[in-house]
């Protein structure tokens, strides 16, 4: 699989636009859940995935697959810029964002009709961050996806900064295993 | 030396979280290269974009490929470092150019500020926040145009023409506004507020002003504000700028400085 999004990517350097086209069928509807669940508008969401998009058409030729598959490159890049559109507008006090527990509370669950199908041969990493101990899941959720860092963590949970450290680490070794296990 | 620290360090960085001088120093200890980090960094990577594809597949909307499609129909691989501006085939009036054109500057300048990123990270904390800080405000007014642009795109929304009033007849104002999503005010040579005072917008419909937010303009007498959508999708009938307090009122009681026709 990551194999041919790699040749894509390859041949998207070369400036073949039938080959983006392909990528984006391929990659758009796995990084607009992500970039969904972080902004939270939908106007919003498909502005930060035009963004990624064109920016993956951009830096091409920069792609190195031996640096990670492409998938890890699109969903970090949607990642970092769905947070830079949250922090951005939290700066700005707007008050049309919904309050961050609402929007982790509210983050998007199966709803597809035929999720429950997928859900099957992806039910080891679907249920991956449900299984580590909730302290851990906390930090993560807090750090990936509502853009919170270290010292913002430590103030919202009232706990010292070595502790959510700690925690951070011990919860993405147990996803790296977990993910590993299931490839 | 022990490595340990820099694993927990690496951890906290894979998912976005480092901050401050450990920021820094990380950064620094990766660009003298270590395996060890890079891998759990490559590794992190791809477990959290496994997180990724394990949800359920959405479909984005049709018209995000569409414009992607015409952004890349006129680039060949040796132009890409400057993107060309869209094309508008939709625009609008006047209103809509304008918008725009301030859209592209936006766009321009905010990808020159990506490419001088790499250089700058390295100096130092604060050099590295001011420049996080105009980035993202570059990037939340280049939102703002494209957001506004898109909402002209839907055939359900209205450009409304606001005029100056009394103490600010030079005052001009266009309202793009969309009865489920609502909208964006921009307005032109409005003066700077009093200290202490806002410009607080209206939205009128069959009952009392309901207001709308609270806006500054800029030097030049200029302003963008996004108009949450009124409660129930009530129709509104006329839009209303007037000065209020800086902490804003709930009925309007200063004197109007904009507003819309009937």
């Amino acid at each position: 699989m990551a194999t041919i999004g790699a040749d894509l990517v390859r041949q998207m350097a070369a400036g073949d636009r039938e080959a983006f086209a392909v990528f984006y069928d391929r990659y758009a509807p796995v990084v607009f859940p992500l970039i969904l669940r972080i902004v939270r508008e939908r106007a919003d969401a498909s502005d930060v995935l035009q963004e990624v998009f064109w920016e993956a058409w951009r830096d091409a030729p920069a792609y190195d697959v031996t640096r990670g598959s492409p998938e890890a490159w699109m969903v970090t890049r949607a990642r970092t810029r769905a947070i830079d559109r949250i922090r951005a507008t939290r700066r700005r006090g707007e008050t049309f964002v919904a309050p961050l527990d609402e929007g982790i509370a509210a983050a998007p669950r199966a709803s597809a009709p035929d999720a429950a199908e997928r859900a099957a041969d992806r039910g080891t990493v679907m249920s991956a961050l449900d299984r580590l101990p909730d302290v851990q899941r906390e930090v993560i959720e807090l750090a990936y996806y509502a853009g919170l860092t270290q010292t913002e963590i430590a103030e919202r949970l009232k706990q010292p900064l070595g502790t959510v450290k700690t925690r951070i680490r011990l919860g993405l070794e147990r996803l790296r295993e977990v993910v590993k296990a299931s490839s | 030396m022990n490595h340990e620290p820099y694993d927990t360090l690496a951890a906290t960085y894979a998912v976005g979280a480092l901050d401050g001088q450990e920021r820094v120093d990380f950064e620094r200890h990766l660009a003298g290269g270590c395996d060890v980090c890079e891998t759990t960094l490559r590794d992190s990577a791809e477990a959290l974009a496994a997180l990724a594809r394990a949800r359920p597949p959405m479909i984005p909307p049709p018209a995000v490929k569409e414009e992607l499609m015409r952004r890349i129909a006129t680039t060949t691989p040796a132009q890409r470092g400057a993107p060309r501006p869209r094309r508008l085939v939709w625009a609008a009036g006047t209103v809509a150019a304008a918008i725009a054109a301030a859209a592209f500057t936006g766009t321009y300048v905010a990808t020159k500020y990506e490419a001088k990123l790499g250089v700058m990270a390295r100096e130092s904390a604060e050099l590295r926040a001011r420049v996080e800080r105009e980035e993202a405000a570059l990037r939340e007014q280049v939102a703002v145009y494209r957001n506004a642009a898109d909402l002209l795109r839907d055939p359900q929304a209205q450009v409304v023409t606001l005029r100056g009033l009394g103490p600010s007849p030079e005052a001009t104002g266009r309202v793009i506004w969309h009865p489920v999503n609502g909208g964006y005010v921009f307005v032109a040579n409005l003066p700077a507020a009093p200290p202490g005072k806002a410009y607080e917008l209206w939205t009128i419909g069959d009952a009392a002003p309901q207001p709308a937010g609270l806006f500054q303009v800029d030097a030049s007498g200029r302003a963008a504000h996004r108009i949450a959508p009124v409660e129930g999708g009530k129709p509104v009938k006329v839009f209303a700028v007037t000065l209020e307090t800086e902490a804003g009122v709930p009925q309007p009681q200063g004197p109007m400085v904009l507003a819309s026709s009937k």
